[in-house]
């Protein structure tokens, strides 16, 4: 959050913050900065005092070490790669499904969002209930490979990590798709036409003038889908199975079932921590990615 | 400037998503937290409000029908209900300050509470319905009275075995002679179900406790294969039995008496029931206890019981109740009494010892 208010400050500070404006400005981010030091950073570290605290009040790590060892180091592990892969799948298909909604005309783009969001508001037994109807064993999708007499059929869907995945890529589309159909309608098609003009194979188009201008809105999408999938709990424990446990089921058993809030404050910051540097990540990458350009184009 | 603001959002959303799951329980429970302490100012049991925890759902519709409105109407007293889990419910009573003050909960979660000095020491002169309805000794204890059970039994489809009838947790356990996939409870859903293991492995129903737990997760392991679903709520076994997704399942009693009324070819079978009582308790610090007293001694009543039984398949823990039930009714529920020897009752104390031990365990297990 610091970044953010020092973010904008050019290389002269000094001066800039004895100007009037900018003490106006100070003056008035002062409330919000309050805010969030009461509501947003005190509860963070307390939460971070909370899981170096022994049972008797004295400092530990073994809170930490719990956390990194045995089974819930392998969850936190599923955690990391369902999310991942739960990026990518929304990514791909919030790319297609955002690039084919800004192509219609605005009522069916607004009929399609709909369509992309409402599943949203469905209560998870319902959306559960619906998912094995689609994809259980007697389900819509295995009694119709089953009868067009595909091999294999019927496919396990659901319950393991294909079923995890096929449900947090779909809580993920209304995300990836607003950010990237945000991004894509900003796109000027006056550039495509010019590069076609000049001799530009679609290929080309794509990938020198159409996937730079979206990137941005893709790392974002694509770490957002990352983060929120991290946090994932209802999704992941209806269908999935053991192996897919997500660690935020660990940190809710231990409050709910076993009131130790120490453990699961230290698996929380450990969660945040990973938050933290997949943004940093994007940062880097992005940064680097600015400053080769530069140095290309001097 | 503006990448930074963006990025900022994302970090507040991620915050988010780490804490969804509490926050989730939190807005579930929302509906009651407008209700909160409006009596506290009313001086001593002048108030005319009590706020009860119950863990609502088609229960707590329930209890509202055949529980809170008759006590509304013969007392003038108004119920609001609240639906909190555990661990906020801890908290308020720690800070002094609960919500609620009857609390509805298994008597496991109350013994936990007392562990926390979170329950007031009851009364039991002022609860005369406990001596009326001849509650058991052994739901009766210094904070906590039980006021019915809920039975874990097993679930299967009629059509699926040709005509046989699974008899026992061995038959369970048979994959051979009763084909198909199985659903078992997850911890999430209820204690792990060791018991069923070790009766399905030949131990006697009253030799279960201390558990061997080494031979239950052997005896697990034998069926791991099979399991293709560890449920975590309720109404989940009788959509995978509808849905064919399984064959037998492990359920909640009285979960799937809606879908034997549709039609759908699934029966329960008592042998072996693990029984867990629910209990009425009051909190430490509830700011219309007067009030708690009277709503308790109200619920306890044979009447009340019986009233509610037939809202909802709960079991009285108070045997005058079944008395009060036509046959039908009686012998739909897993405590009427020509049932009562199927089962067992749960020991509390062993599973308080070694709940958190088991559970971490059954997840190893389970992952495999």
């Amino acid at each position: 959050m610091a970044a953010t208010l020092t973010a904008g400050a050019p290389a002269r500070p000094r001066k800039r913050l004895a100007s009037r404006r900018t003490r106006v400005g100070i003056l008035y981010a002062l409330p919000v900065v309050v805010y969030l030091l009461v509501l947003f950073v005190y509860p963070i570290f307390s939460t971070l005092l909370l899981s170096l605290k022994d049972a008797d009040g004295s400092f530990t790590l073994h809170w930490y070490a719990d956390a990194l060892t045995g089974v819930n180091l392998s969850v936190l592990l599923t955690t990391l790669r369902i999310s991942a892969e739960t990026a990518v799948l929304s990514l791909v298909f919030g790319f297609v499904l955002a690039q084919a909604i800004t192509r219609l005309k605005p009522i069916l783009a607004g009929l399609a969002m709909l369509v992309v969001v409402v599943p949203h508001f469905v209560s998870a037994l319902v959306r559960t209930y619906g998912w094995i109807i689609m994809l259980g064993d007697k389900g819509l999708v295995n009694e119709t490979l089953t009868s067009m007499s595909v091999p294999g059929a019927p496919f396990q869907l659901l319950y393991n990590e294909l079923g995890v995945v096929i449900g947090t890529t779909s809580m993920m589309l209304p995300y990836t798709v607003l950010l990237l159909y945000g991004v894509m309608r900003g796109v000027d098609r006056r550039l495509l036409a010019a590069a076609s003009s000049m001799g530009a194979g679609k290929v080309t188009i794509f990938r020198r003038i159409y996937l730079p201008l979206v990137a941005p809105g893709l790392a974002s999408a694509g770490l957002l889908s990352f983060i929120l999938s991290l946090g994932y709990y209802i999704t992941p424990a209806l269908m999935g199975g053991p192996d897919q446990t997500m660690i935020a089921t660990l940190i809710n058993q231990q409050v709910t079932k076993e009131n130790q809030w120490n453990g699961a404050a230290a698996q929380g910051v450990i969660l945040l921590v990973l938050t933290l540097a997949g943004l940093l990540l994007v940062k880097v990458v992005t940064s680097l990615g600015a400053s080769r350009k530069k140095r290309s184009a001097t | 400037m503006k990448d930074a603001r963006i990025d900022r959002r994302l970090f507040l959303r991620g915050i988010g998503g780490v804490t969804a799951g509490v926050a989730a329980a939190t807005a579930l429970s929302a509906c009651g937290t407008g209700t909160s302490r409006v009596a506290s100012g009313g001086g001593k049991g002048g108030g005319k409000t009590v706020v009860v925890r119950d863990s609502g759902g088609s229960y707590g519709a329930a209890l509202q029908k055949a529980i809170y409105t008759p006590f509304t109407q013969e007392t003038g007293i108004q119920v609001k209900v609240l639906n909190l889990d555990d661990a906020p419910l801890l908290a308020q009573i720690k800070q002094g300050r609960p919500q609620c003050d009857l609390i509805n909960n298994s008597m496991m979660s109350h013994t936990k509470y007392v562990a926390q000095d979170a329950l007031e020491r009851l009364d039991l002169d002022r609860i005369k319905s406990v001596k009326s309805a001849k509650i058991p000794e052994n739901q009766i204890t210094d904070h906590a009275v039980g006021s019915s059970f809920y039975g874990a039994c097993m679930a299967y489809r009629t059509d699926a075995f040709g005509g046989k009838k699974p008899e026992s947790w061995a038959d369970f356990w048979d994959t051979k002679a009763f084909q198909g996939g199985r659903s078992m409870c997850n911890p999430d859903g209820d204690l792990p179900e060791l018991e069923f293991a070790l009766l399905a492995d030949g131990v006697p129903m009253d030799k279960l406790y201390p558990l061997d737990v080494d031979r239950a997760f052997k005896v697990l392991t034998r069926l791991r294969g099979d399991i293709k679903k560890f449920w975590d709520s309720g109404p989940l076994p009788g959509v995978l039995l509808s849905r064919q997704e399984v064959t037998m399942s492990t359920v909640w009693d009285g979960r799937i008496a809606d879908l034997q009324k549709q039609g759908v070819p699934v029966t329960r079978q008592l042998n072996g029931m693990r029984r867990q009582f629910q209990g009425y308790a009051i909190a430490k610090g509830a700011a219309n206890a007067d009030n708690a007293y009277q709503l308790m001694d109200f619920s306890l009543r044979a009447e009340s019981q019986a009233a509610l039984a037939k809202a909802f398949p709960s079991n009285p823990s108070s045997p005058l109740a079944y008395a009060k039930l036509t046959e039908d009714e009686r012998n739909a529920l897993a405590g009427a009494p020509k049932y009562y020897d199927k089962g067992f009752d749960t020991d509390i104390d062993w599973w308080l010892k070694n709940e958190s031990a088991v559970t971490k365990r059954w997840l190893e297990w389970a992952r495999g």
